[in-house]
């Protein structure tokens, strides 16, 4: 299956050489199965019915039939992945768009005070949610985004723009000086600087950062369950929470639900992997 | 890097040092009382907001549909519904409060949780409107309209009525020769026999907490007499010297040890517990009767037919009131802030009409209403009717134990009988705890 | 790579002083214009950070300064009466020890297991399962806590669960727990979950750090016949070792911030013996009502940030490896 890259394999192959990449490979796979075994029994779960998850919880489905899927579907999944879907996504595009702006500010102008502007905005990396909330709550009902998904939208863009400036800049910050004189001696305003040679320069680490986002955002609870309410502005993770409420919960639709949620997730994450490692690689680390 | 990282923290401390130096002083608001006035007249415009407990899927529609029809009746008026579930409608109406933003209609408990709403004049007074002597207060059932009174002034309606029961399962109490237990020692000695046929005589799961502290509340309402449970709900007031505390733990002790999987149960979930009722692995599960219809149904292994309850047994030296019942309404408040009050109480009145009641009564909702005459042997299953009869005849409604007392007090009631039944605490430890915490509320 | 970045806050001020040069605005006042000008491509993440971000925090110790009553909306100024009650709450002591534990077991496993499974996925040769171990590995940060929180406790479950069945199976039915249900083993079994959901993401980025070693590093070594584990250690390691240190500071501030894991799990419980620091300020704020308190101890966690990152510059103060 996989091969261990061993350097001029022949003399050197040795029996403890063999046994411990034999090690090395079932070490990687036992991983795996840790891994992997759990979600697929959520994906399983979904076929069941509330007696056999609690009575056998790991043995496999008696049938397989879609209803689970389909129900939960209807019985608002499909409202909770459009709300998820809208905030995650304009959230995103505000993140990348703000850090790519403040990277370049940062580390491509004759900004003045850069030290302090760039400490108030990787010190936002320091603070946590938990201990805004309160205040952030009064404050959004004073603005009237309160359960709205605008609340969502800036909560998301302003705890995360810390993370993705850093790694922006750091990405930024290594692009050679040459590029800004060449664009400017050919009469480049700043503007057309970043949009037409910078940020296109930029595009693996802003992939990177669109996915981190897209993980953060599709996934977040506290914001999402203190700041909405009602059927309108409910995201997935607080979704499937309210699908589990006390009385009468059917569980197998609960799994089908959470399935249907970390499908798109898994399989974008699946899809863009190797841009994604590429731009953090290029990135992370400076 | 380094840079960067001392930046980001010598900002931090900033930020510190910008509080520390800051010294905000924030007034506090006072306001005036709102007294809802019977004949007064409702202006049928505008927005209604309203904050419910019927977030689940299976609830849910029942106020989707009653503002659908409210709008339908009143073309002006639009009602914003914010459905919170069981769990979260705590936070999110502290959260609501904390940040002066409750809507005009909000969900509230009986006992500590809706004083507050009347210590903090964020309810109208609604004595005049639904006081048990006045038209639309004769409709509800007495009890259920007294919980809601404070200070002498009625603050909130009740909507559904709900209590704890123990449900059995008839096939395996017979097959056993086992008869309703009468006393605690009774159930005690049905769980031996049910032990030695190797079934879980009740199952319980405590990781939630609450489970547990249902059995507390009405042990208490049996050990201990009513009017000192009263006085020890008030921690400016309270002892917690009566021996019928001591004397409901020790019980609850020997529950544990005789009739569950003993210290498993914080491990466990509430709802392992009832799906394990429901799946015919234990043979009892201490129920609210909001959750008979789901424990037995045409879907379950448990059969309608097989199952029955009672009141959990009261043991032969109980000093307190034996017919007790642990159970409450639970209700609606108007908002002092509102701006519709007159429309808040209109709509009130719309969704406790016979027909709506009714509705909230039968399948797939089954709340038993607090309407008198809306829960019939037509409109919802006959355990539901049985439990409300046995409701509407007990002397004394005990309180949930979590929502009657000072979330400091009932916090030390949730910590202190998770430790107790997984054995880290004894009882005496258990109520010097919670007499501690009330003396902390009391100092404050 | 430190020395990369050191530079490159200098590089970019040479970019100012040879734009002013080259560029066609000479004057003084214009230049200055326009330096302020550039003020603009920050504004935004300015705005929005001071606030949303600091305002907001700022506020929360205005908070903890005071003790109000939510209800009535009375509020009176206490000073640092929180902090006083702070030192004598015993549940503090042990969220904040649960909170190191949390920390410690993240660090071995989620730093120096990671770094170590990283080395292992990257020694590899074909880059089709490179990808492969990497990605699977790391589908579980990528799922709902949720999601995950439900998962555990089937797992954890007493009798039915699968870690009961494993340990039955393997001879080990004597040590079973009720994992969420003893005070004892609760926060760990919680902490068991967070790292099944977070080693595949640090080890990702392991794996990138360990791609930025240049090969012709390994090829010598290896020509000098340096073994396999002997690589890791003196080559592999100390090259890593910023990605490490920012791993670490990453790390031990999630820990101190860990919320919805023990939220989702336990709640805290039983009997308050997996409360961690965020989640007791859940409880003092939201359900005790208690706002000041509870900000009393948010205090304690921006603290404990505090301490990790100036732990943090006294580590990359030393000497550093670059090449």
């Amino acid at each position: 299956m996989t091969t261990l890259a061993v350097p001029h394999t022949g003399p050197r192959v040795s029996a403890t050489r063999i046994i411990g990449r034999t090690l090395l490979l079932s070490f990687l796979v036992c991983l795996g199965i840790v891994v992997a075994y759990p979600l697929l029994w959520m994906a399983l779960n979904g076929f069941k019915d509330n007696e056999q998850i609690f009575g056998t919880p790991f043995s496999l489905p008696r049938h397989f039939s879609w209803a689970n899927y389909v129900n939960a579907w209807n019985h608002g999944v499909r409202s909770y992945v459009i709300t998820s879907l809208l905030v995650t996504i304009s959230s995103g595009i505000c993140t990348v768009l703000i850090s790519a702006w403040t990277a370049f500010g940062l580390t491509r102008t004759h900004l003045p005070g850069r030290p302090f502007i760039l400490a108030l905005v990787l010190g936002g990396l320091m603070l946590s949610p938990t201990v805004a909330l309160i205040p952030l709550v009064q404050m959004f009902q004073g603005l009237g985004l309160y359960n709205s998904d605008w609340a969502l939208i800036i909560l998301y863009t302003a705890f995360r723009v810390p993370f993705t400036t850093f790694l922006i800049r750091a990405y930024m910050i290594d692009l050679p000086a040459e590029l800004d004189e060449a664009a400017t001696i050919d009469g480049a305003t700043d503007s057309q600087r970043f949009w037409r040679v910078i940020l296109p320069m930029c595009r693996p680490i802003i992939i990177s950062c669109i996915i981190l986002h897209v993980l953060f955002a599709w996934n977040e609870y506290i914001f999402a369950m203190v700041f909405t309410s009602g059927s309108d502005t409910t995201t997935l993770p607080v979704g499937l929470a309210l699908l589990m409420a006390r009385h009468s919960t059917n569980y197998a639709e609960v799994f089908a639900a959470m399935t249907i949620s970390a499908l798109p997730i898994v399989v974008v994450f699946f899809a863009t992997q190797r841009y994604f490692v590429r731009g953090l690689a290029e990135g992370i680390g400076k | 890097m380094k840079r960067i990282a001392r930046l980001a923290v010598l900002m931090g401390m900033a930020v510190s040092g910008m509080a520390i130096s800051a010294s905000a002083t924030r007034a506090s608001s006072s306001r005036k009382p709102v007294v809802a006035e019977p004949g007064a007249t409702v202006d049928y415009s505008g927005t209604l907001s309203l904050l419910t407990k019927f977030g689940v899927q299976q609830l849910s529609p029942y106020f989707v549909n009653a503002a659908h029809a409210y709008e339908t009746l009143h073309p002006g008026v639009h009602v914003v519904l914010d459905q919170q579930t069981d769990d979260s409608v705590k936070d999110k109406t502290k959260t609501l409060v904390a940040s002066n933003s409750l809507p005009d209609i909000y969900f509230s408990w009986t006992g500590n949780w809706g004083e507050n709403f009347v210590r903090g004049n964020r309810a109208v007074d609604l004595s005049k409107v639904i006081a048990s002597d006045t038209e639309w207060g004769k409709t509800f059932t007495p009890a259920a309209v007294a919980s809601f009174v404070w200070h002498g002034k009625n603050y909130g309606m009740p909507l559904y009525l709900d209590a704890k029961f123990m449900g059995y399962n008839k096939q395996v109490f017979s097959k056993l020769g086992i008869g309703v237990p009468k006393s605690f020692d009774e159930l005690l000695s049905a769980c031996d026999t049910i032990h030695k046929s190797g079934m879980t005589p009740i199952s319980i799961g405590n990781k939630e907490a609450w489970p547990a502290i249902h059995y507390i509340g009405q042990l208490l309402a049996y050990d201990v007499p009513e009017a000192t449970l009263e006085k020890d709900f008030n921690p400016k007031t309270a002892t917690y010297t009566d021996p019928g505390y001591l004397a409901a733990l020790n019980q609850f002790t020997s529950l544990v040890t005789r009739c569950t999987d003993g210290g498993n149960m914080n491990g466990v979930s509430f709802a392992t517990a009832i799906e394990d009722f429901s799946n015919l692995k234990s043979a009892m599960y201490y129920q609210e009767i909001i959750e008979f219809d789901g424990s037995a149904s045409a879907q379950t292994p448990l059969k309608q037919n097989d199952f029955g309850f009672f009141v959990l047994p009261p043991a032969a030296s109980a000093k307190g009131d034996t017919k007790a019942i642990e159970g409450a309404p639970e209700g609606y408040m108007i908002n002092t802030r509102s701006k519709h009050v007159s429309l808040a109480l209109d709509f009130l009145k719309f969704i406790t009409s016979m027909s709506n009641a009714e509705a909230l009564s039968a399948p797939p909702y089954g709340q038993p209403s607090a309407v008198i005459g809306a829960v019939t042997d037509k409109n919802s299953s006959s355990s539901v009717v049985a439990g409300m009869v046995d409701l509407n005849a007990t002397p004394f409604l005990m309180p949930w134990l979590d929502t009657a007392n000072t979330p400091g007090v009932a916090s030390a009631w949730l910590n202190g009988i998770q430790a107790l039944a997984g054995g880290s605490m004894s009882a005496a430890q258990v109520i010097e705890g919670v007499a501690t915490a009330a003396k902390a509320d009391a100092d404050r | 790579m430190k020395a990369a970045g050191s530079r490159a806050i200098g590089k970019g001020a040479g970019v100012g002083r040879t734009d002013a040069s080259t560029g066609r605005l000479r004057g003084r006042a214009r230049e200055a214009f326009r330096q302020c000008f550039s003020f603009r491509w920050v504004a935004a993440a300015v705005i929005v950070l001071v606030w949303f971000v600091y305002f907001p925090v700022v506020d929360n110790f205005i908070i903890s300064t005071t003790r109000s009553d939510i209800y009535t909306g009375d509020v009176s100024y206490v000073g640092l009466g929180n902090y006083s009650r702070l030192l004598h709450d015993k549940v503090v002591w042990s969220a904040l020890w649960n909170n190191c534990a949390y920390a410690v077991i993240s660090v071995i496993f989620q730093v120096f297991g990671a770094f170590i499974l990283a080395g292992i996925i990257e020694s590899l040769r074909s880059d089709f399962w490179r990808r492969f171990w990497r990605a699977l590995y790391f589908v579980p940060s990528a799922i709902s806590l949720t999601v995950t929180g439900l998962l555990f406790y089937f797992i954890y479950q007493p009798q039915i669960g699968i870690l009961d069945a494993v340990m039955r199976a393997t001879g080990l039915g004597a040590l079973i727990q009720p994992w969420l249900g003893s005070e004892h083993t609760a926060i760990y079994a919680i902490i068991a979950m967070s790292q099944w959901q977070g080693f595949g993401y640090s080890t990702l980025l392991f794996a990138v750090a360990i791609q930025k070693i240049p090969g012709e590093i390994f090829d010598a070594a290896r020509i000098d016949g340096i073994g396999p584990i002997r690589r890791i250690i003196s080559i592999t390691w100390p090259l890593t070792r910023e990605m490490t240190g920012l791993m670490i500071l990453v790390t031990i501030t999630g820990a101190f911030q860990v919320f919805n894991e023990v939220m989702v799990m336990t709640g805290g419980g039983p009997n308050n013996a997996s409360q961690v620091l965020g989640t007791w300020v859940y409880q003092q704020g939201f359900i005790q009502d208690d706002f000041g308190y509870g900000a009393a101890i948010a205090s304690v966690v921006f603290v404990a940030t505090m301490l990790t990152g100036a732990a943090h510059l006294w580590y990359t103060k030393r000497g550093r490896v670059s090449w």
